[in-house]
């Protein structure tokens, strides 16, 4: 098994985030067959290519630019998520701090292609490093005319500027994003209106992963043939696959689409570390349900397996956990992690996360009963779809998964019930 | 007319009008969806999640009703067992960090989570770990406190004051179970019409200063009464009370819904002019310095305005229409000048472009389509000339000084009709020939024509232990032809034939007559 460097390819050159550096390694060389092209050829090359969105819906990015409305006399705006927050997932950071110009070659194209001429990276609050190499490369790009009045002499507007987060994961729900971007208290909107049609200060606005940006400049070299040469048929190219846990070597892998799974973390992760037996993989980032061993020794590395596995691929954060770990402890961590990330605007997320961590907490503690497992499993189902977004669902299909695949871990903590004990009344309804 | 639009809830088809969401669109035939976040003024914000409804065939195939406008063939479910679930788990959510304090809340009687418990929840709490700790007793300013712990963030409190009084005081802070309303360090709630938060907040979490803990909303008694604070006629619920061996009081006045005039809310002013309807009031008749039967009091008055060589009447541009033509035909009956001078009423700059006007006079533009005199020098000519001066109830201090009004009336025999002392200043309290205590307008009903023109009926609840006169008794007894409230009706029918189509005041619609395309002619 071999990395595919393709997103990744300069990662490993010295100075790779200097303009001098990453233009002599092959940046930027794009423009001019970009500024040849109409703007609608160029959304179908996205389109052919088959280039989903990286952020975890996966979500056909030329589809997503094609919801734009033609014919409105509002500015497009480009809004480039960079507030990689999910547990597990760590990949953007690479492209961020590795190659920048990678990133804003990518936001030129897309820029390009949806008619917009302002792109707002919206950069997670935590990644001071990676928003300062941004930042200097976005200097550089500017001083060399790549960004500005003329990109690269040809007669169009492009200005990018860096919003940085204030550490809310929810800001990277793309509509909260973009509250956040205006200066409002990052919440969620409902849709509709999409943003595509009422975005940004509500004007049409697309909003895309990093990652997905960053495939652009080779897509659009290459052509979408060569694209589709990676991965297979419903999940093309590669992607960038951050591994942690307890594998022998973590780490970020370039690696096309359709992979197993298990093959993945043997062979370029090193498998699991310590000799030890494998107890469940997370194979998205947090929000997505755990596979078992023999879940995951079936599933492959691409959207469609993982659906038929009842999970997601998500962001590509695969996380490896062994034998030791506690099921009922690492649900606990999910749900305070999504409790305190919790926007506190819509009722069943709100109330229902802190609720669910707390019966947790009462099951870890010895002192739960049956009724309170059977109770937590049934606010998944209380809560899940019912919210304005799908941060609770990020909470309840990870720990729904988790209960109903580890219920004898969680039993086993719970008190004995007392001989004399009497069932729960049922819960009354007129 | 409005477009009519056909859909069909649980199956049976029903119509409804075009344009608007779900829930209004339902509510106005009479089905309930319930819901908190939603207010019809303030638009719709989706964070409550109580109003899920679900969509046959739908795609998403459940939706927010508040976010969701009625469409031509539309499936709504609202009874499936999946959306009663949904009704269910909202509510149990809603419930599970509530205190749950109904018994020492001022809003149990009148509160959403109470209801709605009773209808879509009603079972036992499965809450058993320790609820989240908020503050409670805050003092936001203007009069509004706040329970933190009651308060199910729906966030109507912080989008009034951001879109209507775009004052902006209050703001969501914190996430999650943590989030709850705040004002701005230092800067708390100032503004002329914050009190309206507290009729917004849909729970108990922000209550009334001045109102709390005085009764509970189940013995209130309700009269739809029209505000008398200023020129914008305010549709307005006076909210009172008469307990045992006391006096009818009034607690409160809430704004009463009524699109054309003041839409859902009042000012914090009118609110709390129900005081000076319980507080202060005269009480007694006298004649000549000493107590004395009402009858007296008018046949000598009568007697006196036969022999004047000139009376004149002053009439209150606060009086009812009734009120005003009663006056009027006794004075055409005995050759008196009506005045209806209140200069003093206006309140230069004072007024806002939402609801509070300048002019504090409730039925100005009654007093002009009656054709009653109000300049000052008309008022000026005829008190030199009159040797009776009866006040029907104009506060005079207001315009005049009491200096001024001493002058005018030295040799003149005064009865001042009056709701409360200091009309005529104190200077005249002891010089007054007569003076009768009168009911006020939380007491008498009849019709007041606002600033715009709009013709409104009230309904006066209150009745007080003491019986005062209203002031058509007063003109009746003094001879006038509008010998009752029927007669005085009949007579302003005549005068204002707008209102010709209308047997009796009461048969006003709720949303009042224009009358500004014909008779108030502005």
């Amino acid at each position: 098994m071999q990395e595919a460097k393709i997103l990744s390819a300069k990662f490993a050159i010295k100075n790779s985030n200097k303009l001098t550096v990453a233009k002599k390694n092959g940046a930027y060389q794009t423009l001019d067959k970009l500024f040849s092209s109409k703007q609608g050829e160029v959304i179908e090359v996205v389109k052919n290519s088959g280039l989903r969105g990286r952020g975890g819906a996966g979500f056909p990015t030329g589809m997503k630019w094609s919801f734009l409305p033609k014919g409105l006399d509002k500015p497009v705006y480009l809004a480039v998520n960079a507030d990689e927050s999910e547990p597990g997932t760590f990949k953007d950071r690479y492209i961020l701090a590795l190659d920048p110009h990678l990133l804003i070659e990518g936001i030129i194209i897309a820029c390009y292609a949806i008619n917009s001429h302002d792109a707002y990276i919206y950069i997670r609050g935590e990644y001071t490093t990676q928003r300062i190499v941004l930042q200097e490369a976005i200097d550089e790009a500017y001083k060399a005319g790549l960004l500005g009045k003329k990109v690269g002499k040809q007669n169009y507007r492009i200005d990018i500027t860096i919003h940085r987060g204030g550490g809310a994961y929810i800001c990277g729900e793309e509509t909260a994003l973009l509250e956040s971007i205006e200066g409002k208290k990052g919440q969620p909107r409902s849709k509709p209106p999409f943003p595509a049609v009422e975005g940004l200060y509500a004007c049409p606005t697309i909003i895309n992963n990093v990652q997905s940006i960053a495939s652009l400049p080779w897509i659009i070299q290459n052509g979408a043939m060569a694209y589709k040469r990676y991965g297979i048929e419903s999940a093309t190219g590669t992607h960038l696959f951050g591994i942690s846990g307890h594998v022998e070597k973590p780490g970020v892998y370039e690696l096309p689409f359709g992979l197993p799974l298990l093959d993945v973390i043997n062979e370029m992760a090193g498998g699991v570390w310590k000799g030890r037996k494998l107890k469940g993989v997370i194979p998205g980032g947090s929000s997505c349900p755990i596979l078992t061993p023999e879940e995951a020794a079936t599933a492959t590395l691409d959207y469609a397996s993982m659906a038929e596995h009842k999970t997601m691929f998500g962001s590509g954060g695969i996380v490896v956990l062994d034998e030791t770990v506690s099921m009922p402890e690492l649900t606990l961590n999910l749900i305070q992690f999504y409790h305190h990330e919790s926007c506190g605007q819509c009722t069943p997320c709100r109330e229902g996360l802190g609720w669910m961590e707390k019966i947790l907490k009462k099951i870890l503690g010895g002192d739960a009963e049956t009724k309170d497992l059977n109770l937590v499993r049934e606010l998944c189902d209380n809560i899940e779809g019912k919210t304005v977004c799908v941060l609770a669902a990020a909470c309840t299909m990870p720990v729904r998964a988790l209960l109903d695949k580890y219920r004898d871990e969680f039993e086993a903590l719970l008190k004995p019930e007392p001989a004399s004990a009497t069932t729960e009344a049922p819960a009354e309804q007129e | 007319m409005t477009e009519m639009i056909k859909l069909f809830v649980n199956g049976e088809e029903v119509e409804v009008e075009s344009g608007k969401n779900l829930i209004d669109a339902l509510e106005k035939v009479g089905i309930e969806i319930p819901h908190f976040c939603y207010h019809p003024a303030l638009g719709a914000d989706g964070n409550c999640r109580m109003c899920l409804v679900g969509i046959e065939e739908g795609r998403p195939p459940v939706v927010p009703a508040c976010k969701t406008p009625a469409k031509e063939g539309m499936k709504v479910l609202l009874d499936a067992d999946h959306i009663k679930k949904i009704q269910h788990d909202v509510m149990e959510l809603e419930f599970i960090n509530h205190p749950t304090d109904c018994p020492i809340c001022d809003q149990a009687g009148e509160c959403k989570l109470q209801d709605y418990y009773m209808k879509y929840e009603g079972t036992e709490s499965r809450m058993r770990v320790p609820q989240v700790k908020k503050r409670k007793v805050q003092d936001f300013g203007g009069g509004v406190i706040h329970d933190q712990e009651r308060c199910v963030a729906c966030g109507r409190c912080v989008r009034f004051l951001r879109q209507i009084t775009k004052t902006g005081e209050l703001g969501l802070v914190n996430r999650g179970d943590d989030c709850r309303v705040e004002f701005f360090p230092g800067r708390p709630i100032n503004n002329r019409y914050g009190l309206n938060v507290v009729d917004l907040c849909p729970v108990g979490a922000l209550t009334s200063a001045d109102f709390r803990f005085k009764q509970r909303a189940w013995f209130l008694k309700r009269a739809e009464s029209i505000c008398h604070g200023c020129s914008k006629g305010c549709n307005i619920m006076v909210d009172h009370n008469k307990e045992k061996y006391e006096d009818d009081i009034i607690y409160r006045i809430r704004p009463r819904h009524n699109e054309q005039v003041n839409g859902w809310f009042m000012c914090d002013a009118g609110r709390m002019t129900y005081k000076s309807e319980n507080d202060n009031r005269l009480e007694e008749c006298t004649l000549a310095g000493t107590v004395r039967p009402l009858t007296d009091i008018l046949a000598d008055a009568q007697s006196r305005i036969e022999k004047a060589s000139k009376a004149l009447f002053l009439v209150s541009p606060s009086a009812s229409l009734e009120q005003l033509v009663a006056v009027q035909a006794l004075a055409e009956k005995t050759g008196a000048a009506v005045s209806a001078f209140s200069d003093g009423y206006i309140v230069k700059d004072d007024g806002d472009d939402f609801l509070i006007k300048d002019d504090k006079a409730a039925n100005r533009t009654g007093v002009d389509l009656l054709s009653i005199a109000k300049s000052r020098t008309h008022f000026d000519n005829m008190a030199k000339e009159a040797d009776v001066f009866i006040n029907f109830d104009n506060d005079l201090s207001r315009s005049l000084s009491e200096e001024q009004i001493g002058k005018l009336f030295k040799d003149t025999w005064v009865l001042n009709a009056a709701t409360h002392p200091g009309h005529l200043g104190t200077a005249m309290a002891g010089k007054a020939g007569a003076s009768v205590a009168l009911r006020s307008w939380s007491e008498y009903h009849g019709v007041v024509v606002n600033c715009d023109g709009i013709a409104q009926k009230f309904v006066g609840g209150v009745m007080k232990n003491i019986e005062r006169p209203d002031i058509v008794e007063i003109a009746a007894g003094l001879g006038s032809p509008a010998t009752g409230a029927a007669a005085a009706w009949a007579l302003v029918q005549k005068k204002i034939p707008a209102l010709a189509e209308f047997g009796s005041f009461l048969e006003l619609p709720a949303e009042g007559v224009n009358l500004t395309d014909n008779e108030a002619g502005k």
